[in-house]
């Protein structure tokens, strides 16, 4: 795999920096999704049978 | 494969690698590019042909071609597969290939993973392919008779075929994640010297956006379709009443995804159009700073508007006057970004190459497409129209002036410069007419059956109905072989044709068209100076 | 074609309003509510007609006029004209007055929707979608309807459309609709009631409706529920207060004879439960089964031959009453004992099976 070395290796750690950053955002919203959307869910629910 | 013992200089005027390694090793973004744009145009056609399978069974009233459960996989298949497989790879395709062109950077800031996004896409294809076969084979359970929307408790009553179709989703999820970072990535950290965000072409724009819609929703759809696997086989009960669960959360996770990634399919496309007008109507867009602001603006009440897909299911007063607010008014920044392309248009020196007469096209069907959705989104009349056939009509006329035919132009516009010839124009407007009038005939009927009461999704149907289905299908087949023109074309333009220059088309501005027609293999490797 | 397209829509819609026989809109509605639905639908279509033809007309305008063959010079300070400093107040501004119309009056009519009757004298009407037919329990009543579709052989033209056992109801009561749902999800939609709702398994949704007009009219279910999505229409036989009444003794009647038949102590003939068997089976088993009982595998299984039709009685029995975990096979214990033994001897000597038995309904309460 061959990549021409135009990024300094300044650049390409700021790059990969940001990608993890967005890479865990990512991931926060996977793992949060859950508890979330309960929580969510109970208030938008089905309160029109009450 | 080291690059340590390479010059600067070397690197960047080394040739193509040759053979399947250039492909499969590629870490280039024209390279990708067109991969992506590749792949994406055989799923079109995979797509495409399933929905002609669907409007041949719909053609007469009565089962003649499919199986029920063959004819639910279809139109499930054909969602998954223009969504994710067609749709969504073209527009990464375009990024690919354009935006660091665009902003005058030699790369994808992350070349690799690049490589690694578009190389997991055909394996999630394989599964997708692998759901549809599966059933075939003894003991491989029922087909996926769900549609896309892969609603428990019927989706937990569907065999293997429903894992395999989750495991392509997580493969699909993935993919789309890690090419969002990517882009994001390239835009914040790639921009050549001086080019300021507000400085940036319009497409770049609508894919930042675009890119972290992508990395906030899927996740949550895959979320959603991993508890969906453990309901399946594992004993929990997240959507099962019976085990404390509720059916209607999957419906919340789904559609929480499912309704950015509306946007996520059309804004790369606004993007696309943000420079075709201009270029065609020989003035700068109008309005970039409120196009910029309605694009954000769109993305961010399209976050939080969900649940108009599920009116139906029974949420509280206040909810529902919440949902349906919410979305009347993401008419407003919407309406802004047409009025916007129309005002560019205006007073402008309009030519018709085919890449403005798709343009023109979108700013009309997608204007009736959008005053549907307004319709639409008023709940008490959408107790009426949900899940009928108006709906359908309403989803195409969104999606494909919206999302395809915004596609289409981009390839038009842009296929001078990637082949370095240009398109037979004269078939160019024979694929834009036999197109746009196959589109109308299929879908415009298609109204008419949802008020009459023709409920969506359903293998056959009463005598009443036959008339528009008839027209519809007629339309349809127009509609599908008029694609084969497209393939004709471009098969055509790669091959051969006209020479282009490096300005292509008279009224185009931006950094891509400084670059050589085609453009060398590494392109800003010094990066442009914007003033 | 998209003027075409345009003249259409103008032209066909509004025209063919009133004439539902067309099958261009709504049919004509039979409730308030669906009155109120039809009037904002007609409203925002109407809106959304005359900003498309706004829309169309200054496209076209431009299309013509500002084309570069007519010689004409693009103006590139427009974008930097008061116009275009400010358009992006006045468009917003512009469309949020067309929605708030819109939303203004959506929540008037939203609001009354969603209110729910709590009146003493509401009739219940408890909708339970099956894969694939509808249940009706006329819970004022004790009364309760089973509705399945009929083939094409004996519905002809009304093929989806009609049912073996109609939704009878009568007008100028006001009626809730209580939704759930036995198995997989399902939707209640008959466009002159207007008010469509999912019925989710294991929750109740409501809708109401007070029908001003005699008449039958017809509606599918509209959530994809399946293999038999398209074979579950409903039909609803709207009828004056004193037919409602008549036909309310007329089902109670219909039951207790078919209790007392039940329990009759009496010793059945083959003959004679073949033939309940026959009518049974095909009204209740045969979507799934077939009328041929091949089934339609792998989803569902071949009666004819099957290890459990040509097995031991108790395992048939056991399936029928309690169902099958984790398939599409329900319990059917809800069915009286002469109604179960006539489907299990039915299946067990039916087609090629020819098993000879014949199963009592005392072997069916006994089995229990």
């Amino acid at each position: 795999m061959r990549i021409p070395e135009y990024q300094t290796p300044e650049l390409r750690r700021k790059n990969v920096r940001l990608a993890w950053i967005l890479g865990g955002l990512a991931l926060f919203f996977l793992v949060t999704s859950f508890p979330f959307w309960t929580g969510i869910f109970r208030i938008v629910g089905n309160q029109a049978m009450q | 494969m080291s690059t340590t013992t390479l010059t600067h200089d070397e690197a960047h005027h080394h040739e193509a690698p040759k053979g399947w390694r250039r492909w499969l090793f590629s870490t280039n973004h024209k390279d990708i590019g067109t991969l992506y744009l590749l792949f994406a145009l055989i799923m079109l056609f995979v797509g495409g042909a399933s929905a002609m399978l669907i409007r041949m069974e719909l053609f007469q009233p009565g089962i003649q071609l499919l199986d029920p459960d063959l004819y639910n996989n279809l139109v499930t298949n054909h969602a998954l597969i223009m969504i994710f497989g067609a749709v969504m790879p073209a527009a990464a395709g375009l990024a690919n290939w354009m935006i660091p062109m665009m902003i005058g950077a030699p790369d994808m800031a992350l070349p690799r993973m690049n490589n690694l996004s578009f190389w997991i896409l055909p394996a999630a294809a394989t599964m997708l392919l692998l759901s549809f076969v599966v059933p075939f084979f003894p003991g491989g359970g029922t087909q996926i008779n769900t549609g896309w929307t892969i609603y428990p408790p019927l989706s937990v009553q569907v065999g293997m075929s429903m894992d395999f179709l989750i495991f392509a989703i997580h493969l699909l999820g993935i993919s789309s994640v890690l090419a969002s970072i990517n882009i994001i990535v390239t835009l914040l950290n790639m921009r050549a010297p001086g080019m300021k965000m507000l400085k940036m072409p319009m497409f770049c724009w609508t894919w930042l956006v675009t890119a972290f819609l992508l990395i906030l929703v899927v996740p949550v759809l895959a979320g959603g379709v991993t508890m969906l696997l453990f309901d399946r086989h594992f004993g929990t009960s997240f959507f099962d009443a019976a085990g404390g669960g509720d059916p209607v959360l999957f419906q919340h996770l789904f559609w929480f995804f499912g309704h950015p990634e509306v946007y996520i399919l059309l804004l790369p496309s606004i993007g696309v159009l943000s420079h075709v007008i201009p270029a065609f109507s020989r003035k700068p867009l109008f309005g970039y700073n409120s196009m910029v602001g309605a694009m954000i603006a769109v993305a961010t009440i399209g976050m939080v508007v969900w649940a108009h897909h599920q009116y139906t299911i029974g949420m509280s007063l206040g909810a529902v006057t919440y949902f349906m607010i919410g979305t009347i008014l993401i008419s407003i920044p919407v309406g802004l970004m047409i009025f916007n392309f129309i005002a560019t248009m205006w007073r402008g020196a309009m030519t018709f190459e085919t890449p403005m007469l798709f343009a023109v096209g979108i700013v009309l069907m997608f204007t009736f497409g959008g005053l549907s959705g307004v319709m639409l989104a008023v709940v008490p009349a959408d107790m009426q129209y949900h899940d009928s056939m108006f709906v359908v009509a309403h989803f195409h006329y969104v999606l494909m002036p919206g999302a395809v035919f915004g596609l289409f132009a981009g390839v038009f516009y842009w296929l001078p410069k990637w082949t370095g010839h240009m398109y037979d124009e004269k078939l160019g407007k024979l694929f834009f007419w036999t197109n746009v009038i196959g589109f109308n005939i299929t879908f415009f009927p298609q109204h008419f059956l949802g008020l009459a009461g023709m409920p969506r999704r359903i293998v056959d149907y009463n005598v009443m109905f036959t008339e528009f289905n008839v027209i519809s299908s007629v339309g349809a087949m127009i509609f599908g072989l008029s694609h084969l023109l497209l393939l004709y074309i471009v098969i055509k333009t790669i091959r051969g044709g006209k020479k282009a220059e490096s300005r292509a088309w008279e009224g185009a501005k931006g950094l891509e068209w400084e670059l050589d027609s085609p453009p060398a293999f590494h392109t800003w490797t010094v990066a442009p100076q914007i003033k | 074609m998209l003027q075409a397209g345009l003249l259409l829509l103008a032209g066909l819609l509004f025209h063919s309003a009133a004439k539902a026989e067309y099958g261009l809109n709504f049919p004509e509605p039979a409730a308030g509510v669906a009155q109120e639905i039809y009037d904002i639908h007609m409203l925002t279509m109407g809106i959304a007609t005359v900003l498309l033809i706004i829309v169309f007309a200054i496209v076209f305008y431009s299309l013509y006029f500002h084309r570069k063959s007519r010689g004409y010079q693009a103006d590139q300070n427009f974008h930097t004209s008061w116009f275009g400093h400010w358009s992006w107040v006045i468009v917003p501004v512009m469309v949020l007055g067309v929605d708030l119309t819109i939303a203004g009056k959506a929540d008037i009519v939203l609001k009354k929707v969603w209110d729910v009757p709590k009146e003493e004298n509401i009739m219940d009407v408890k909708v339970t979608g099956h894969q694939w037919w509808w249940e009706f329990d006329y819970l004022d009543h004790d009364i309760k309807v089973e509705s399945r579709y009929i083939p094409e052989e004996q519905s002809g033209d009304l093929y989806l459309r009609e049912v073996d056992n109609p939704l009878v109801l009568p007008t100028g009561v006001k009626i809730r609709f209580l939704h759930t749902s036995a198995d997989v999800l399902h939707a209640f939609w008959v466009p002159e009631l207007a008010v469509k709702k999912d019925a989710i398994p294991g929750y109740i949704t409501e809708t109401w409706a007070e029908l001003n007009r005699e008449g039958t009219f017809r509606g599918q279910c509209a959530e994809l529920c399946g293999t038999w999505h398209s074979r579950m229409p409903i039909v609803v036989e709207s009828v004056s207060q004193d037919k409602f009444t008549a036909w309310v003794d007329g089902q109670k009647a219909i039951k207790v004879a078919a209790a007392a038949e039940a329990s009759a102590d009496k010793t059945w003939s083959m003959d004679e439960l073949m033939v309940k068997g026959k009518t049974l089976y095909e009204t209740k088993c045969a979507a799934c089964h077939q009328v041929t009982g091949m089934g339609l595998p792998p989803a569902f299984p071949a009666l004819n031959g099957s290890v459990l039709t040509k097995g031991p009685i108790a395992d048939h029995l056991n399936i029928v009453i309690n169902g099958k975990e984790g398939t599409a096979m329900q319990p059917w214990g809800t069915l009286n004992d002469l109604e179960i033994a006539a489907i299990v001897t039915y299946e067990r000597n039916a087609w090629d099976n020819k098993m000879g038995d014949v199963v009592q309904p005392a072997d069916v309460k006994q089995a229990r």
